[in-house]
């Protein structure tokens, strides 16, 4: 199939994989999966799997990464060499390390660092099954996962991403949609007061197009940000 | 793998413990912590499994290559086998280049399973001098607390003996179960507090010395060994482990075996 023969959507508006323009994929979230780990969260995003992991604060060595006034975030985003069709090679490469400095831009803009001075917080991001939106699905479950530690932060950040495909709008690309798709923007939401830490975009779309990819945006991540919610309730109990 | 402080208290405690044949967490000598084994777990892969031994839990994912035979092996195929630990796993875990302690994990696991002869790299062949499969084994640890060798070859064995030859995808035929002939199984001992005990957690390891890796095969023969970190033991120790691990590894066996069956 080249490019361009690609049909996402029948003439009903139902996608392939019987979703609608503005419907997410199942989104299943697990605290606590890792239990060595200070604080760690599951999550199922359609196909997508990732674990994530926070140790810490620690002691941040060498003295030299150490900042006097506040806490640094160590994040690592990486894929592991069975999560695709074609195994990857372990190691970073430079999409990895580029999602990786993405995720730590976006989360120590609500994790209250300036509580922990000299210190460091790792956040470990591990995809285990890749299915296009890898990125949301890491940032998501690492602001879960410093939850599930106790960190305090101003409000979660919620990552989804619309996209275009066969000059559609569309919420949240699978694979092939992803594959044959025109452009995708993921954007990292507080859902508290629907403010940005995360924004990223590729492609191709019009004024239009852009700002109904970001009403879908903002609207899916408060569903996404309720199952988190969920998630944390079901480990704690208790409202949150 | 970052150097654990371990304070002498742990040792001390440990070395009580055993004087009273007694364990951290209630376990006698031998006895291993509850195990739970998933097959099929990772949709990309196309042989895998998730194992949970205690809080202990890893996966193994397995991939096809096509690969061009060694000149002087052209009609056979390869194994590889890589474990990466990443610091998701524990608090004492490093980013970075491979570290000593993975490499040897990856390779003792890979002895006991390519010196089984459970896989016959001959029947790896797709076209003689040209074209083999190279099976690809991928250990991941998802959570460490101690004893990742022993959850590691299980995986391994379990997601190999489970996996599909991906022939259709790379357009040389049809799918086809992987040939495995035999179910290598390894059983780790550590020496903690004077005495050997199986399956230790990370406390165990941390307070304790030397570790030896046993892998059987189906009849009971001896595929792999390797003794690790600093201590001396003696030959009846060994001897006395060794008896311990024909019985651990049939059992293992048969959970592997009856897994398999209810697939």
């Amino acid at each position: 199939m080249g490019y361009g023969d690609y049909q996402c959507m029948d003439e009903n508006g139902i996608r392939e994989d019987g979703r609608k323009a503005d419907e997410m994929r199942p989104v299943e979230i697990e605290c606590g999966v890792i239990p060595v780990a200070d604080g760690s969260a599951y999550i199922k995003w359609g196909k997508n799997e990732a674990i994530a992991a926070v140790y810490g604060p620690m002691e941040a060595h060498p003295r030299k990464i150490q900042r006097q006034d506040r806490a640094i975030l160590d994040v690592r985003y990486n894929m592991a060499p069975f999560s695709t069709s074609d195994r990857i090679r372990p190691g970073f490469n430079r999409r990895s390390r580029e999602i990786s400095k993405v995720t730590r831009d976006a989360l120590e803009s609500v994790v209250d660092l300036e509580l922990y001075p000299r210190s460091k917080i790792r956040v470990e991001i591990e995809i285990i099954c890749a299915e296009a939106g890898t990125r949301c699905c890491g940032i998501t479950a690492a602001s879960v996962a410093l939850a599930d530690a106790g960190i305090p932060m101003s409000d979660m950040v919620v990552s989804v991403a619309a996209g275009k495909c066969n000059g559609i709008v569309l919420m949240d690309l699978n694979k092939p949609e992803d594959n044959y798709g025109e452009a995708d923007l993921p954007m990292g939401i507080l859902p508290m007061t629907d403010e940005l830490v995360f924004l990223q975009m590729d492609g191709d779309l019009s004024m239009e197009e852009f700002q109904l990819a970001w009403d879908y945006n903002i609207k899916a991540a408060h569903e996404v940000h309720a199952i988190m919610v969920e998630a944390l309730k079901k480990r704690y109990g208790g409202d949150i | 793998m970052a150097i654990p402080i371990i304070p002498s208290l742990l040792r001390n405690n440990l070395a009580e413990l055993a004087a009273d044949n007694k364990r951290l967490d209630g376990r006698s000598q031998f006895s291993g912590r509850d195990i739970e084994i998933e097959i099929d777990c990772l949709h990309n892969a196309e042989g895998s499994c998730r194992v949970r031994m205690g809080d202990t839990i890893v996966l193994a994912g397995v991939k096809f290559q096509i690969m061009t035979p060694y000149p002087d092996r052209p009609t056979q195929g390869g194994l590889m086998t890589s474990a990466e630990i990443r610091p998701v796993c524990g608090p004492n875990w490093e980013p970075g280049p491979p570290s000593e302690e993975s490499i040897e994990m990856g390779r003792v696991v890979d002895r006991g399973i390519r010196e089984s002869g459970c896989i016959d790299t001959n029947e790896l062949c797709i076209l003689p001098g040209e074209k083999a499969w190279q099976v690809i084994l991928d250990l991941f640890a998802v959570s460490d607390d101690g004893n990742m060798f022993d959850a590691f070859a299980l995986a391994a064995i379990a997601a190999l003996r489970t996996a599909i030859v991906p022939a259709e995808k790379f357009d040389v035929g049809e799918d086809y179960k992987l040939p495995v002939n035999g179910t290598p199984i390894m059983a780790s001992y550590n020496k903690v507090g004077g005495r050997f005990v199986y399956d230790a957690n990370k406390r165990e390891e941390l307070g304790g010395d030397e570790r030896i890796h046993i892998t059987l095969g189906d009849e009971g023969h001896v595929h792999s060994l390797q003794k690790g970190l600093r201590g001396v033991f003696t030959a009846e120790e060994f001897t006395e482990i060794m008896d311990n691990a024909q019985i651990r590894c049939q059992e293992l066996r048969q959970m592997v075996h009856e897994l398999e069956g209810s697939k």
